[in-house]
């Protein structure tokens, strides 16, 4: 049982009133001459079994009178949010609202999304539990707003559907700073959520900090977490490729897409799936079976003169509306321009060969050697990919390059040489060692990165390689191929959004069978030019979140279904001009899947913070927390109630009686 | 009447006026020592016809019937009721009990009055008057007589009569009806607390000796009611132990079992058919009588 003036139980021993009163009353007996004794004996020799039962119950309902009564001036709450206000009145809320797609799931029989029931259930349970200052982190900016009231949720529009993902972590961080900046005093923090994997990120190391962090705080923080764990049936459509071709004189989009599929997915299901391109519509069926199902280049027929262009893709409304539509754009592909530093000769003719081969004809390619003098007169904005094989870049050239990649450029770096003690991007070449003979690649990620395995799923053969020669690397990266004992090949260093990749050795023949077998390097090579490509061409698709670097402003929305304000075009998926570019926004690939975290886990997440949890479905129009001290109330005026009927009529009844009998003789 | 006349507590000239304009009969023959005006179960020389009884030698002539005499030929003699004066026996409860009382009046003091008045009503008509005090046993215990100067000493006994002692009613009642020689009114005030088993047995007794038995039951009308609000240590009047009760707690038990003494004490007087009257004391005696006395009018003993 939780209360909102939980100071005034402290008056829960006047319970014992009525037992004191009664001891007291015990000491304070008369003394009376007696005649008729003979009926006081015989009634000490009778049964007291109900009589002393009854006095038990006056005493018991007399404590149950003040019991309700105190409980009633507590203003008791009658919720599952037990234990959660026990603390009386915090100084200050913070409420972390999950906008993500998923929280648009509708419940069962109900037009209400999770997100607006939580909205409800938050306000009407603040607005009861009462605080001195409210402050909302939406998971979209992860920005701490403050609030006039719990009503104003209602009102703002960064509590509105959006299509980015939420990240849990990074909302408690904002909320620890915050809480650390503002020295809020007793604060409460509430967390409204799915509990989707992709939004918590359970397995993320920060969540470890986070903890240490909030116990470290002196006042202490309450966490309230207002969950909607439930999944539905439900059907989620992508667009995982868009391509304009060119056949003849005819022009056709290659569109592929991606249905997935929550619940009973071995029953086929039927689906109209609805093609809009800018405001034309058409529509074709779909049979789909199991949880995933793609198709594969559907042809959409272009006019001949129609470079550019944008549509849409719409299923039948399901469980969730959010994931129904999917936006694409295209545009005719642009050159894909590389240009490739190099000291050896022989090196940078072969990358600038792997760079300058595009993987379809209809794919421009062009790489392009520069010394390192003339790097100052490179239109940098058009470079997709930086191929880097001499020593570190320092400088104006590095800062060239670091801004480069900050707008999503690719760089590559290949061991000079002969490698010096320069540290750039937090790495530096040790020196060369030879490998052991016929040393080869044990290890490589191939679930992504440069080394993932083709669409097909088949492996690059990687482990075919022979490295001879190689030159170690060391700072801090992430190792996407390794050789025998450890040694990193091919590492990623962090950095967005942008690509920035060590080589541990050289295509040359005396280093490597990297161009020999030149498979593996022309793929890793392309792919970070695709990537690299994929920033600089005109029709995007991007991700819903902050604005990547590189793209203008204003957006102007083309098409969208929701009431966004224009600066928070990036969080709402739809068709936006920027430019002359085309950006089409939309969820990460991650809220199509329903996974949700379990009660273990969230228990772990928040182990040794003072957490509390409720699960509420959507569509829930009870409030959660109801003030119930009507009914102790009610109660309190039973208990008098059973308590005079007890005390009273017994007595009189007998006392009458025998009177009257007396009376009646009398007559 | 009463040449050293003095004031008593527990008479009202009032009332003694105003009852005694109803005789005080009994309920059944009686046996006194001169005539009066209560019926005798013997012949005697009353106007009142009783009954023609064959001649027997010795009989007296006067009383033959010449005219039966002449109709049958037969001798009879002509009988008459015999009216005699009444012999009343006061029994009056000294213990302790009697002592109590919880608004203006002890039931002693109910009890004088009553027995103050019945005591002058009774000499008044001509009949005689004993009192018998009795506690423990009995404590002070005169005659009947029927001069005005013999009810002056009952009323001094009934003045000086001190409720104290244990409550030994029955086997008084007992002694009483082995030790009264003739046919007689006895009137009991008492508050009874005795086991009404016991008070059947002497009551029995008292009828089987062919005595008018009244009873005139005292109770306070604190002992009916049990109406206390507060703990109570009860102190025995008679001496017996004291009892702490929580009267909420008690209060029920109490009821019960004086309901169950008073279901018992009424069967008691059903069986022995006497004149039997509860009293609560706040009640007024005056009216208590006027029933008693009317009572006893349209009951008049027959022969």
């Amino acid at each position: 049982m939780s209360f909102l003036q939980p100071m005034m139980l402290a008056a829960m021993p006047l319970v014992a009133l009525p037992l004191i009163i009664h001891l007291i009353n015990q000491r304070r007996y008369q003394t009376m001459r007696w005649a008729a004794m003979m009926f006081l004996l015989a009634a000490n020799r009778m049964s007291r079994g109900y009589a002393r039962l009854r006095q038990w119950l006056i005493m018991l309902f007399r404590m149950l009178a003040i019991a309700g009564l105190i409980f009633a001036v507590s203003r008791p709450l009658a919720s599952g949010w037990l234990g959660m206000t026990s603390g009386g009145r915090a100084d200050t809320t913070i409420l972390l609202f999950d906008r993500s797609p998923s929280m648009q799931q509708q419940g069962a029989g109900t037009a209400i999304s999770k997100l607006e029931t939580g909205r409800n259930q938050l306000v009407q349970g603040l607005k009861t539990l009462g605080s001195s200052h409210w402050v909302l982190i939406e998971s979209t900016t992860n920005k701490p707003r403050s609030l006039e009231s719990p009503d104003a949720l209602f009102n703002l529009p960064d509590t509105e559907p959006a299509s980015m993902a939420a990240d849990l972590p990074a909302m408690l961080r904002v909320a620890y700073d915050y809480i650390k900046a503002n020295q809020t005093g007793r604060t409460e923090i509430w967390i409204c959520s799915d509990l989707r994997e992709n939004d918590w990120k359970a397995t993320s190391g920060q969540w470890r900090t986070l903890r240490d962090r909030f116990m470290q705080l002196p006042q202490g923080v309450r966490f309230h977490l207002l969950a909607y764990p439930q999944t539905a049936d439900n059907i989620a459509v992508r667009v995982t490729g868009v391509q304009r071709r060119e056949i003849g004189q005819a022009a056709e989009l290659l569109l592929s897409l991606k249905f997935i599929r929550q619940g009973n997915s071995n029953v086929p299901a039927t689906i109209p799936v609805q093609i809009e391109m800018e405001g034309a519509r058409s529509e074709m069926t779909v049979e789909i079976t199991g949880p995933q199902y793609e198709m594969k280049d559907c042809r959409i027929p272009l006019e001949s003169g129609q470079k550019r262009g944008w549509g849409r893709i719409a299923i039948p409304a399901d469980s969730n509306p959010a994931d129904n539509v999917f936006y694409f754009a295209f545009d005719q592909p642009s050159t894909r321009q590389t240009i490739v530093v190099a000291d050896d000769p022989q090196a940078a003719e072969f990358l600038q060969l792997a760079a300058s081969i595009g993987p379809d004809p209809s794919i421009a390619c062009a790489a392009e050697i520069v010394p390192r003098e003339q790097l100052a007169a490179v239109a940098w904005d058009r470079i997709a990919l930086l191929l880097w094989e001499a020593t570190l870049p320092e400088g104006e050239v590095a800062e060239r390059i670091e801004s480069y990649v900050h707008r999503g450029g690719q760089v590559i770096f290949l061991p000079p040489r002969i490698p010096d003690s320069k540290t750039q991007f937090g790495m530096r070449w040790e020196k060369w060692i030879d490998a052991p003979k016929d040393s080869s690649v044990e290890a490589w990620r191939g679930d992504h990165g440069l080394l993932a395995h083709t669409q097909s799923g088949a492996a690059l053969p990687v482990g075919q390689l022979q490295i001879h020669q190689y030159c170690h690397f060391s700072g801090k990266f992430t190792s996407l191929a390794t050789m025998q004992g450890g040694i990193p090949l091919l590492a990623r260093v962090p950095a967005n959004p942008g690509g920035i990749y060590f080589c541990a050795t050289t295509p040359a023949a005396r280093d490597s069978s990297l161009a020999t077998s030149g498979v593996v390097f022309y793929v890793a090579i392309q792919r970070a030019l695709a990537d690299g490509s994929a920033v600089l061409a005109n029709a995007r698709q991007l991700v819903a979140g902050p604005v990547p670097a590189g793209i203008p402003a204003p957006w102007t929305r083309l098409s969208s279904t929701g009431n966004a304000l224009s600066t928070d075009y990036s969080y709402h998926h739809g068709v936006y001009a920027a430019g002359d570019r085309l950006l089409a926004v939309n969820r990460a690939l991650e809220e199509d899947h329903a996974c949700v975290l379990d009660d273990a886990a969230i228990e772990e997440l928040f182990q040794g913070l003072d957490f509390a949890r409720v699960d509420d479905h959507a569509g829930n129009v009870r409030a959660l927390i109801q003030e119930v001290w009507r009914l102790f109330l009610f109660g309190m005026l039973v208990a008098m109630i059973v308590e005079a009927a007890l005390c009273l009529p017994k007595i009189r009844t007998a006392a009458r009686v025998a009177y009257r009998e007396v009376q009646g003789a009398a007559a | 009447m009463f040449p050293d006349y003095r004031s008593r507590s527990f008479l009202d000239p009032q009332a003694l006026s105003r009852l005694a304009s109803i005789p005080l009969t009994a309920r059944r023959p009686m046996q006194g020592t001169i005539s009066g005006r209560h019926p005798s179960p013997h012949r005697g020389a009353s106007v009142e016809f009783a009954e023609y009884r064959k001649y027997v030698p010795g009989d007296d002539l006067r009383r033959m019937d010449w005219r039966a005499y002449g109709r049958s030929d037969r001798y009879y003699v002509k009988e008459f009721e015999a009216d005699t004066n009444l012999r009343c026996c006061l029994v009056l409860d000294t213990s302790g009990s009697m002592a109590f009382g919880s608004g203006n009046f002890r039931k002693i003091d109910y009890a004088r009055k009553i027995a103050g008045t019945l005591s002058y009503l009774a000499v008044q008509q001509g009949d005689a008057v004993g009192l018998t005090c009795v506690a423990k046993g009995i404590v002070q215990s005169i005659p009947p007589r029927q001069n005005p100067a013999h009810l002056m000493h009952v009323f001094d006994i009934l003045e000086q009569a001190v409720p104290a002692g244990e409550t030994q009613i029955v086997p008084v009642l007992h002694e009483l009806a082995e030790t009264i020689p003739q046919r007689a009114l006895i009137i009991i005030l008492s508050d009874f607390f005795a086991e009404p088993d016991e008070v059947r047995g002497a009551l029995e007794h008292l009828r089987f000796r062919k005595h008018d038995v009244t009873a005139f039951h005292l109770l306070d009308p604190l002992e009916l009611a049990f109406h206390f609000r507060r703990p109570m240590r009860f102190v025995d009047m008679e001496g017996g132990p004291a009892i702490f009760a929580e009267p909420n707690e008690i209060a029920g038990r109490y009821h019960k079992a004086l309901e169950q003494y008073l279901a018992k004490i009424q069967d008691v007087v059903l069986r022995t058919a006497i004149d039997y009257h509860r009293l609560s004391i706040d009640e007024d005696y005056e009216r208590a009588l006027m029933r008693f006395l009317t009572g006893r009018t349209q009951t008049r003993g027959v022969r």
